[in-house]
């Protein structure tokens, strides 16, 4: 997760089996945990811990797939690009 | 073993921030065990490091390599050819690695990853407290294999203090009262008749009292 | 051509390169086999060479000879002859004759084509736009290859000619239309020659909308994938001339003599999978079919709509080839109609598929496509169609429109088609399509018939093999069993659980024989690749237009050619193809590849196909990534085929960097514990039970309740009569009896753990609720469903309404009740079809005709009405609906909107709904009130936590691919039958259960299985012996070892990775998900942004 910030990814988002149902018993909690460290790292360094999220979703349900991809999309388009990015960007304008 | 933490990664940003090039040292000893040090957490922390700097539109090149002690000459020697090539070092060790580290190599500043914090155990997965404080006078046997030193916040070695109130300690209610672990211990084990014996004035000079301590075994000595 | 010792060998030079051929071959064919490019026309590697075009003119000499031109078709190759192909002489020569050739034909493609390539663009002479050329090629071919001589030569110098022998027809022509098919220039006038009126040979596969040649592949998926010789229209074959296609096919596989053979086999038991043939609209031609062009079946639009059909998916209409703009299916052609054909059954699956067509038409379509449904009733009773037919109305604006079509006319426009039709306020309307979709039903062909009756297997009224419903696959014949639409009308899922089914009752009977003519599979040695720097192929997949219609294929594969490592990159229309099977592996040896990658679809279906591709080449399986560009890319983005095509770009090089990365890995075997457990006790459970034993393995089976039986226990009578009580009884015995199984009822499952071949389940069994542990090798899941408890129309409340299971009860207990009884009413839905389960329950139409026919069979007096949507009585369950209203029975419809009302008034209960014929309330007091409630899931959701198995949003539990494997559930080795699965009926449900005992036994009764992997392992050197993956394993696998490091079992390990994403040293990794090869994707995936 954080390899692809750092090679400039906008937003990462992990999807899991709806809780309780992984179907490696706790991977997905575990996951969810991870996640939220590694948001509060990247808050820490200012990449913005939002950038970052966990979804769980039913291997059923393909229309709840696509509702998280929209909204993930819109949240990181709405914040924009990654600033690692953004500074780097800059500084070659410059 | 030797339980830390990692510093706040502004502090670590500080101590390098003009740097260009640096090199973050792990310890696969304790500070792996305890999720601090290991290279995993150097990992983490070399790619926090670099978005950082990224952010600010700047480039930093960070090495990384986890030796098996930093407490050892030995396995301290393995960076030896690499060093020079870094303007800084961070370790991820105890202080005990990160100064071993700077004594060795004069040249680089070495700079702490982690704030130590204490000599304890795994309490379960992510969670550690602390044992020992490394007093040199081992009083376990009379306190029921809880020690006073470490666990009672006010150190006393013949009883609790008044502040001991439904088992907690004074300073903080979720923290146990050593004294009413060790009286509890003490009469499960049959043998609450230790608890009447006095322990005499602690010599506190094998602790830090003395000054650095050393331990020099001759038969081992080179 | 093979060069041996025995033929005598020339050498000869041509441009500067030497090569060897036998005596007797032409320059031309020396040129070609050196891949030298000579322009040709009269030429044909069939025909002995003429030497008429003289475009093949080289310069030949011998060693200090004078160099001379010469046609190469016709000269010989010598012994030291020195030829050039490119002198400026050779060329200018070349391109008189091609000016001249030109000047002949200015009109053909052909010689336009060869004189642009020559460099010819003005003609000096004036041109004589004739078709013929003279080259011969037709002549020679009719008579040295064709042995006719139809057509020949006549006439002199500038008035040369070919034509039939004094310019009359012949009667010699056999139109084979081989001087047709050879004609550089499209000279060749049937009519001249003979009388004969040539016809097309119609594909099948296309359903007759195109062509086809005599030497075909029938379709591109088929298995094997080889060319046929189609024996009727083979000329070599009819009269033993021709024979051309043998000196083109280089493997020499051409065998003329191949016969027929006759095998004779000594089989223990028989499985009749016939199949069926779409109903032919053409036999009783009510919408004139065979008329109008535009009026096509449902398999036509089929291939219509196909990425490999006659428009290359383009959505066309036959007539004109113009794009529709409207098109309208109608409903149960060949089926629900006794005056013709005596078709009196529902083929079940012809709703489903018009809607399926109808959104795919509408998807293909670049403009707004009207699409409109003409049916009776609309019967998605498979599970989850009815969402999907709730989608196609609601979402996608799919129009349905009730009403029988009576006959289809011509429209105002040419090829345009009129439908009138009553509309349901009962006026009559019209409408005008320009493709009529005719949804034909299932018919079963003569042959079928025929070999039915030589094997002593009775059919019923239909012509369908007759079975009866508690032993849905056996035929009137001892040991032969029957399985898919040749026993009924079905669906795939259905299809695929009734083959299952067939193999389980007939692998019992003959499970003393297994695996005495099992051969093992063998495999190439390993090819060791330690030390080789990445050689990959990639290969990306058209999968018709699934993909092709959507990414740029072509490009993707351009730029997966030039990414690093990659030696070799290919298109195929379809990846999963046998031909591409070979292609994969001789790619695999010709660029010593030593990684492949395939773009195509999810791996989770063809990975493995792939991976035992690359293993049949000497490649470890785990060689192999694969890049979903179908489900991940262009079925999501249909309407961005720039961005799909650069997202399949980035998943290849992702893909790409994987691969770079993957090593191979070896997997172990792990004994098979030979016991299956089986929780559910119902009719679904101890069918299976009875199976599984039968096949010769042990069963526990679990039921919770205090007695066998399930569901099975409320219900009496099938809608065809059958008694299920005695039927249960029988059972019971039967598993009771049985010592191969263990019946343990009052118990639940409260823990479960394990892999495939090697699970333990936990179970609190009995009212002492003791704990007992179980270790199987399968698990199938059989705990059944519940009727809904209605919240609606007074149920509850008022004596006067009752379900359908509570009138069975007074059904076979009360029929003195019934006879007081003068009106009752039924209302179906109830519970189904709505916000809360937007699923048909299936089985409610059925219940709600027999309840309704066997009470006025007691009181023949009674009104009954039953008030419904649609009527659901599919395959031949019609006949009932028809008997129903024969007796009288009434049948009202009403609107999903409209929903029916009851009121208690006084004694009685008052039922108001809007009669759609009438367009107006009616008022109605029954005696009782009877309604059809649906299925609903059980308590479903802890038992799917604790086995990890997935439910669908109504919680049935999910298999894990609807059509394909309607019975196996995500998790390797653990099944499902019965209404666990979805509603269903009883012969259905013990198709179903026999389907899951069979996939049970395919698995219990392997003595091991493969194990390894995909696991996780340690590297000594760098654990810590921290111990987190110890704490961390959810399955409790990893362990400090002697030497005080971590240790992983791989026969234990699931591959989850917890202990890799936990372990702080970096010491665990999980093969072929290994750090390096994640974050190669991620660097792939990253480096273009």
């Amino acid at each position: 997760m954080m390899v692809a910030f750092q090679k400039g990814a906008d937003g990462v988002y992990v999807v899991g089996c709806l809780e309780g149902e992984c179907h490696f018993l706790t991977g997905n909690l575990r996951a969810k945990k991870k996640v939220e460290y590694a948001k509060k790292l990247l808050d820490e360094i200012g990449v913005g811990g939002e950038r970052l999220a966990m979804y769980n979703i039913a291997a059923s349900d393909g229309p709840r797939f696509a509702e998280v991809a929209r909204e993930m999309h819109e949240k990181i388009k709405a914040q924009g690009p990654n600033p690692i990015k953004g500074a780097t960007l800059n500084k070659k304008a410059a | 073993m030797i339980v830390a933490e990692r510093k706040p990664i502004d502090e670590i940003i500080g101590f390098v921030k003009n740097c260009k090039k640096i090199l973050l040292v792990g310890c696969n000893e304790c500070v792996t065990v305890c999720y601090a040090g290991g290279k995993k957490e150097v990992g983490v922390l070399a790619s926090a490091l670099k978005m950082a700097f990224m952010k600010e539109g700047k480039e930093l090149e960070v090495e990384e390599v986890t030796l098996e002690r930093q407490c050892d000459h030995e396995y301290l020697e393995e960076i030896r050819n690499i060093i020079d090539q870094y303007e800084a070092v961070i370790s991820l060790a105890c202080g005990v690695g990160v100064q071993f580290l700077a004594e060795k190599y004069l040249t680089t500043p070495v700079f702490p990853g982690l704030n130590t914090s204490f000599m304890g155990v795994t309490e379960e997965s992510g969670v550690w407290s602390e044992r020992c404080q490394g007093c040199g006078q081992c009083i376990l046997g009379q306190t029921a294999g809880i020690c006073p030193i470490s666990r009672c916040a006010k150190r006393l070695l013949n009883g609790p203090c008044g502040g001991s109130t439904d088992g907690k300690c004074e300073i903080n209610k979720e923290l146990d009262c050593a004294w009413q672990l060790i009286i509890d211990r003490l009469k499960e084990l049959g043998r609450l008749e230790d608890y009447e014996k006095l322990i005499p004035i602690k010599d506190w000079s094998t602790e830090r009292a003395g000054g650095p301590r050393k331990i020099v075994r001759e038969d081992l000595k080179s | 051509m093979t060069v041996t010792q025995e033929t005598k060998t020339i050498n000869l030079t041509i441009d500067g390169q030497q090569i060897k051929v036998i005596e007797g071959a032409s320059v031309l064919e020396a040129a070609q086999q050196l891949r030298i490019n000579i322009p040709t026309l009269c030429y044909h590697k069939a025909l002995p060479s003429y030497g008429a075009c003289r475009l093949c003119l080289v310069e030949v000499s011998q060693s200090g000879g004078r160099p001379s031109l010469q046609a190469s078709c016709t000269y010989p190759a010598q012994e030291g002859l020195i030829v050039k192909t490119d002198t400026e002489q050779v060329i200018k020569t070349r391109r008189i004759m091609a000016e001249l050739l030109l000047a002949r034909c200015p009109d053909s493609d052909e010689v336009k084509r060869i004189a642009k390539e020559l460099g010819v663009e003005k003609i000096r002479i004036k041109p004589k736009h004739k078709d013929c050329l003279l080259c011969g090629l037709c002549v020679r071919m009719c008579h040295d290859r064709m042995g006719r001589g139809a057509i020949g030569f006549a006439y002199r110098g500038s008035n040369r000619e070919v034509q039939p022998a004094f310019d009359i027809q012949s009667d010699v022509c056999q139109t084979c239309g081989a001087c047709f098919s050879i004609c550089p220039t499209q000279a060749i006038k049937f009519e001249k020659i003979t009388k004969n009126k040539p016809r097309p040979i119609l594909s099948e596969y296309d359903s007759g909308l195109r062509e086809r040649p005599v030497a075909y592949i029938p379709y591109p998926q088929a298995v094997p994938k080889l060319a046929i010789i189609d024996e009727e229209h083979c000329v070599s074959l009819q009269t033993g001339e021709c024979k051309v296609c043998q000196e083109f096919c280089e493997a020499g596989a051409i065998n003329f003599d191949q016969k027929e053979e006759i095998l004779k086999l000594d089989v223990g038991s028989v499985i009749l999978a016939s199949g069926f043939k779409p109903y032919d609209p053409a036999i009783n031609d009510t919408y004139q079919y065979s008329r109008f062009s535009n009026v096509v079946t449902s398999l036509e639009f089929e291939r219509i709509l196909s990425a490999s059909g006659p428009y290359q998916g383009h959505l066309l209409r036959p007539s004109d080839e113009k794009e529709p703009k409207t098109i309208a299916w109608i409903q149960c052609v060949g089926s629900r109609n006794t005056h013709v054909a005596d078709k009196g059954y529902c083929s079940g699956v012809c709703c489903t598929y018009a809607i399926k067509q109808a959104m795919v038409a509408k998807e293909h379509s670049d403009t707004p496509l009207d699409t409109a449904i003409f049916y009776i009733d609309i019967r998605t009773y498979g599970k989850d169609f009815e969402k999907f037919y709730n989608r196609a109305k609601d979402d996608v604006g799919v129009r349905f429109v009730k009403s029988r079509i009576n006959n289809i006319l011509p429209g105002d426009e040419e090829g345009d088609l009129k439908i009138r039709y009553t509309n349901e306020a009962g006026r009559i309307a019209q409408e005008e399509f320009d493709i009529v979709v005719l949804s034909v039903g299932l018919d079963i062909p003569q042959e079928s018939m025929d070999l039915a009756q030589k094997m002593g297997v009775e059919l019923n009224n239909y012509n369908f093999v007759s079975t009866k419903t508690f032993e849905p696959v056996r035929t009137t014949k001892d040991g032969i069993y029957i399985c898919g639409a040749f026993q009924g009308p079905k669906d795939i899922p259905e299809t695929v659980m009734q083959a299952s089914a067939s193999a389980a009752a007939s692998s019992s009977l003959l499970s003393s024989q297994r695996h005495t003519l099992t051969k093992e599979r063998e495999y190439p040695d390993e090819i060791d690749i330690a030390g080789q720097e990445p050689r990959i192929g990639v290969f990306v997949c058209h999968c018709g237009i699934n993909i092709g219609g959507v990414v740029n294929v072509p490009e993707v594969t351009d730029y997966a050619s030039r990414l690093p490592n990659v030696l070799v990159a290919d298109n195929n229309l379809f990846t999963c193809s046998q031909d591409t099977q070979d292609k994969i592996k001789e790619r695999i040896e010709e660029f010593k590849l030593n990684r492949v990658v395939v773009a195509s679809c999810s791996a989770r279906t063809h990975e493995p196909l792939f991976q035992d591709t690359i293993r049949d080449a000497g490649l470890n399986p785990y060689l192999f990534s694969m890049a979903n560009i179908r489900d991940q890319d262009s079925w999501v983005h249909q309407s961005d085929k720039e961005g799909a095509t650069e997202k399949a770009k980035d998943l290849v090089r992702m893909a790409v960097a994987n691969a770079a990365e993957s090593s191979p890995l070896y997997r172990t075997k792990l004994p098979v514990i030979k016991r299956a457990l089986i929780i559910g006790g119902g009719i679904a459970g101890m069918t299976a039970a009875l199976n599984i034993a039968g096949q010769g393995f042990e069963v526990v089976l679990v039921e919770i309740e205090k007695e066998l039986g399930g569901m099975g226990r409320k219900i009496h009578t099938t809608l065809q009569g059958d008694n299920i009580q005695n039927y249960l009884a029988d059972l019971i015995e039967k598993v009771t009896q049985n010592e191969k199984i263990e019946v343990l009822t009052e118990t639940i499952v409260v823990d479960f753990s394990g892999t495939k071949g090697n699970f333990k389940t936990a179970l609190t069994v009995g009212p002492a609720m003791y704990h007992r542990e179980v270790n199987h090798g399968a698990l199938i899941i059989a705990t059944g469903a519940l009727e809904y408890k209605p919240k609606e129309y007074l149920y509850g409340e008022s004596d006067a309404v009752k379900t359908q299971v509570e009138l069975e009860d007074i059904l076979s207990r009360e029929e003195s009740r019934i006879k007081e009884w003068k009106n009752v009413v039924m209302i179906q839905c109830v519970g189904s079809r709505n916000q809360e389960n937007p699923n048909c329950s299936r089985v409610c139409c059925q219940q709600a005709i027999k309840n309704a026919i066997a009470i006025k069979e007691i009181n023949p007096d009674i009104n009954i009405f039953i008030l419904y949507r649609d009527i659901r009585t599919y395959s031949f369950l019609e006949d009932f609906y028809r008997k129903a209203r024969e007796m009288g029975i009434h049948f009202l419809r009403y609107r999903e909107d409209e929903e029916p009302t009851v009121e208690q008034e006084e004694a009685k209960i008052q039922v108001t709904f809007k009669d759609l014929t009438l367009g107006r309330e009616i008022k109605m007091s029954p005696d009782q009130l009877i309604l059809s409630a649906g299925v609903v899931a059980g308590d479903t959701q802890e038992l799917a936590s604790i086995l990890k198995v997935p439910l669908t949003s109504e919680r049935f539990f999910l298999e894990a691919h609807v059509k394909l494997r309607p019975v196996d559930t995500q998790s390797d080795g653990i099944f499902i039958c019965g209404m666990a699965h979805s509603p269903r009926l009883i012969d259905e449900t013990i198709s179903q259960a026999l389907a899951a005992s069979s996939r049970a036994c395919t698995l219990i009764s392997q003595d091991a299985i493969e194990v390894g992997g995909v696991v996780a392992k340690v590297d000594p050197d760098l654990c810590a012996a921290c111990l987190i993956c110890v704490r961390a394993c959810p399955y409790e696998v990893p362990f400090i070892n002697e030497d005080g490091v971590s240790e992983i079992d791989i026969s234990k390990c699931h591959g989850c990775g917890v202990c890799a994403s936990e372990c702080p040293a970096k010491a665990i990794t999980l093969s072929h998900f290994e750090d390096t090869q994640i974050l190669a994707q991620i660097d792939a995936l990253l480096e273009a942004g």
